[in-house]
């Protein structure tokens, strides 16, 4: 903005200059000569010599220039002659060019002419050979057709459909044009029936499974311009699923028809219906046909199993980055649906239940043929029976089905925790046997029934001593039946647990392992069922066998006097008025049971047999009366027990015997008062099992201990 | 014993002496014709969604589920079987051990209702006599296609002394509910079970009792 300014004030300066000038003829002669006054006279030659002055620098200003303008105009007049030429130049360039242009336009028009002509030339030499191959492919085709020579035949089509059908068309306009009709009525003749040909051919080489044969059709398709089409037929002939299927329905109906599967299962299901069937089938003779069905579908598991791995490794190398779950999910569809796995799924279902009847079936019969052999702990239907389970398991795990497999392990389960443990458990229910003597003594209500089932069936006769013997030992072997089933039942957990961990090391999904696993867990509650059978017997058999002998024995203690003085005493201690008898006693019955029993149940028997003999002997204990001496003599006899029992048994008495060993303590003091001795803050390392109560009563069985004396205590 | 975790996708079994992570564990087993709806229920109570193109079940699919109903832990183990024939023998063989059924059918489809007493015939012949039934009419989303009306289907319930629920899988309507009365229901006779055997020894082998004390955890 200023120095626009700027520039304004220097335009006005100079205009200013001029004006200056040109206000010195506005002052003009009638002005002067108008003038009268000297000092206006005055005033205007003042003005007058100043614009002079002014007037003069101007002039000397321009007259300055006239150097350089002087020498422009010599460069000026230099410069003439040549312009002069140049015009001339021109003028002539640009009639050369007029020429050029004309000549050259002549020339495009003549080459566009020949061009035209050369194209035409062209058109006719392509149209003659057009009809020329029309008619060479017309009766090449037909050749070709006759010799069955599809390649040739093909190949004639295929120039046949290369060619322009533009051209064709104009043919048909021209002089020839119905002998180019009829080359292509023949040669659209051909094309249908070729195309019909090599369509068949392939559908029959895919067929027969030649691969040869499809590879040749396979490739005719294109030169027919039918590329989709070919490419679908020979998909179809690489999923072989179809062909697969095909074949699976026909060897599955064959297996059905020829081994009578349906049959078969019919008369199984009816016998497991009934309860007395029109016809059986013998357990054995299932065993090739089941055999089969296993194997058969072990064989489709691993087929589905490499075609599983093909597609999707195919998956990878196709689109590595998005084998997305819908293609799983559609291939896993499409193997689980497929014939050859409903046809499969098919046999499984029906062998699930054959297998079923032949596992009860054999083991009824293994129960059936039960033997027992003298020695022996258990007996032939334990091992027979698991053989024929483990049999049936590991048949189903070799079909390679999760399925099939876990309802086996399911049907396995429900025989032994059901059928078989029922059979043990009525057994166990038949009772011990005890002898006839204590029968009559007790009343036992088993002997008894036992008695009586005997006059019912009229065998009253033969019951002895024998039949005796065999209950009891029948009864002991089961008990070591019982036993064996539940170490077995877990052991055959385990190895089923190994097993399919190897058949998933291979591959297999977490939700099939989760399913196995949870019917195998079924198999731990079974086994505790047998457990709680096993602890149901050993209680029955301390009942009827221990108790009854025991209690006796125990009570004769009521008669041996532990109010005793010196002489009585030595007298016990040269000639043992009761324990040594006990303890006799108390081996010889339990050496019945050492022998015939497993030697973990015997060890448990003789825990219950000690528990018994404690809970006697306190009870016995307090219906006596002692001496000093005499308790001195119960801690004898106490003591020589507890170490026999000791010797005996793995399990710890002394807490068993704890209560009696502090009776005995009380039994064995020298004066009331002394307890306290033993007692409260006194008591030690003791714990006290006796209650304050119970301890005065045991005070008070002592005869030389007064009650005040008792009463007094402050416990 | 062992037990079931689920810790993400992945099923994890670890070794543990005692059950303390749950108070009860129950089987179980959904039954009827094939298309009712089985998996979707089941899907819809364990996972929280409708599957879209659900396939028929292959055999017997297994989920776990650990629900709390007043503040104890019942785990349930949910058997999927298939509906299709040629599966009947393999879901079979899971009856036995079930300690509840849900016997389901399509409320829209009139065949699937009239197969019901087959069905039971089924739970007759194989499931233990103490198994808790309780029947559904599932996809009640489509009122407009209805086949059988709810009285009917409440008159037979009732009439086979089973619970009756309607339900949609794909709407989620008393999908909770089924599955928690269920629970509820199986917990209560439970405790009855054990008073019972509290008052009266049981006699080993006496019918087919199962073994609510393997199941739960007493103390
Ligand atoms: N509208 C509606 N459709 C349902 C419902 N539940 C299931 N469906 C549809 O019913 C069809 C069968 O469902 P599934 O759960 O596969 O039936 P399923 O009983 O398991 O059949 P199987 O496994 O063959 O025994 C599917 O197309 C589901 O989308 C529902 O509550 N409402
Ligand atoms: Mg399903």
């Amino acid at each position: 903005m200023a120095d626009s300014c700027g520039a304004v004030a220097a335009t006005r300066g100079d205009c200013g200059s001029v004006s200056s000038v040109s206000s010195v003829s506005s002052v003009s002669m009638d002005t002067i000569c108008a003038l009268t006054e000297l000092e206006d006279l005055e005033k205007v030659y003042q003005q007058l010599c100043e614009q002079e002055k002014d007037v003069e620098t101007e002039l000397d200003r321009l007259l300055g220039q006239e150097g350089s303008i002087h020498t422009k105009m010599l460069a000026l007049q230099r410069m003439g002659p040549n312009l002069q030429l140049i015009g001339g130049d021109a003028s002539q360039l640009s009639g050369m060019i007029t020429f050029t242009c004309s000549l050259a336009e002549n020339v495009s028009r003549k080459v566009r002419q020949l061009d035209l002509a050369k194209t035409r030339l062209y058109n006719v030499i392509q149209r003659a050979d057009d009809i020329l191959d029309l008619k060479f492919c017309t009766d090449g085709v037909q050749t070709a057709l006759h010799n069955e020579d599809y390649e040739q035949a093909a190949a004639h089509i295929h120039r046949y459909l290369s060619l322009d059908q533009s051209v064709i068309e104009l043919s048909r306009q021209g002089e020839e044009s119905s002998a180019v009709d009829a080359s292509l009525v023949l040669l659209q003749e051909a094309e249908q029936k070729l195309k019909v040909i090599v369509a068949e051919k392939l559908d029959e080489a895919v067929a027969a499974v030649d691969l040869a044969q499809v590879e040749r059709f396979f490739k005719i398709f294109p030169l027919l311009g039918l590329h989709q089409q070919g490419l679908a037929r020979f998909g179809q002939y690489l999923s072989t699923q179809n062909e697969c299927d095909k074949q699976a329905q026909r060897i599955v109906d064959k297996f059905i028809q020829q081994r009578g599967y349906h049959n078969k299962f019919q008369v199984v299901q009816s016998s497991m219906m009934k309860s007395v069937p029109a016809e059986r089938i013998e357990p054995r003779e299932l065993d090739p046909v089941l055999a089969e069905v296993t194997l058969m579908n072990a064989r489709a598991e691993l087929y589905l199993r490499f075609l599983r791995r093909r597609m999707m490794a195919d998956f990878e190398v196709g689109d590595a980055q998005s084998v997305t779950q819908d293609h799983q999910q559609n291939m896993e569809k499409l193997l689980k649906h497929c014939l050859l796995s409903t046809r499969m799924q098919e046999l499984i279902g029906y062998y699930v239940p054959m297998e079923e009847y032949y596992m009860r079936e054999s083991v009824n019969k293994a129960v059936a043929m039960d033997t027992y052999e003298k020695g022996q702990l258990t007996s032939s239907m334990v091992d027979d029976c698991f053989y024929i389970v483990k049999k049936c398991i590991s048949r189903a795990l070799s079909s390679s089905s999760i399925d099939c497999l876990c309802a086996m392990i399911n049907h396995a389960n429900s025989v032994l925790e059901s059928d078989f443990r029922e059979v043990l458990y009525n057994k166990l229910r038949q009772g011990f046997p005890a002898t006839t003597l204590q029968d009559i003594q007790r009343g036992v209500s088993s002997a008894v029934s036992l008695m009586q089932s005997s006059l019912q069936q009229g065998k009253f006769n033969t019951l002895g001593i024998e039949s005796t013997e065999n209950a009891k030992a029948a009864f002991l072997v089961t008990l070591n039946n019982v036993e064996v089933c539940s170490d077995n039942i877990s052991t055959l957990k385990r190895n089923l647990e190994n097993d399919c961990s190897k058949l998933f090391s291979q591959g297999g999904n977490t939700g099939d392992q989760a399913k196995i696993q949870s019917c195998l867990s079924d198999l731990v509650n079974t086994s505790t069922k047998f457990k709680d059978l096993l602890q149901e017997g050993l209680t029955e058999l301390n009942t009827t066998a221990v108790k009854p002998q025991v209690k006796p024995w125990i009570s004769s203690f009521l008669v041996v006097s532990h109010n005793i003085e010196e002489e009585e005493f030595n007298d016990y201690e040269a000639n043992d008025p009761w324990v040594q008898q006990l303890v006799v006693n108390l081996e010889q019955l339990m050496a019945e049971f050492k022998v015939a029993l497993s030697p973990v149940i015997y060890d448990t028997l003789t825990s219950l047999m000690t528990s018994l003999v404690a809970i006697e002997m306190e009870k016995t204990v307090l219906k006596c009366s002692f001496s000093r001496l005499g308790g001195l003599q119960f801690d004898k006899e106490l003591r020589s027990l507890v170490a026999y029992l000791t010797s005996v048994t793995t399990w710890t008495i002394r807490d068993k015997f704890a209560r009696l060993t502090q009776m005995a303590t009380v039994l064995n003091l020298e004066r009331v008062s002394e307890i306290l001795d033993y007692w409260g803050p006194n008591s030690g390392p003791l714990t006290w099992r006796l209650t304050p109560a119970e301890v005065r009563q045991v005070l008070a069985l002592r005869v030389d201990f007064r009650s005040e004396d008792i009463k007094r205590l402050r416990l | 014993m062992y037990v079931y975790y689920q810790s993400g996708d992945l099923p994890v079994f670890v070794f543990r002496m005692s059950m303390e992570d749950y108070d009860y564990l129950f089987k179980i087993v959904l039954i009827g014709n094939a298309g009712v709806g089985k998996t979707c229920l089941v899907r819809r109570f364990t996972q929280g969604l409708f599957p879209p193109g659900q396939g028929a079940t292959i055999g017997v699919d297994f989920m776990i589920k650990t629900v709390e109903i007043k503040g104890e832990k019942v785990k349930l183990q949910i058997w999927d079987t298939a509906g299709q024939e040629r599966f009947r023998s393999i879901t079979q063989s899971y009856y036995r051990s079930a300690n509840a059924l849900i016997l389901t059918y399509d409320i829209t489809c009139e065949d699937s209702f009239r197969c019901l007493p087959e069905w039971l015939r089924e739970i007759e012949q194989y499931a233990n006599n103490q198994v808790v039934t309780i029947l559904v009419g599932n996809k009640i989303d489509l009122a407009e296609k209805r086949e059988v009306l709810r009285q009917r289907a409440e008159d037979f319930a009732e009439a086979q002394s089973m619970l009756y629920l309607e339900t949609s899988a794909k709407e989620s309507d008393n999908v909770e509910k089924l599955f928690l009365d269920l629970a509820c229901e199986l917990i209560r006779e439970a405790k009855q079970n054990k008073l019972d055997n509290n008052d009266t020894a049981p006699m080993p082998g006496e019918g087919k009792t199962i073994n609510y004390l393997s199941c739960c955890s007493l103390n």
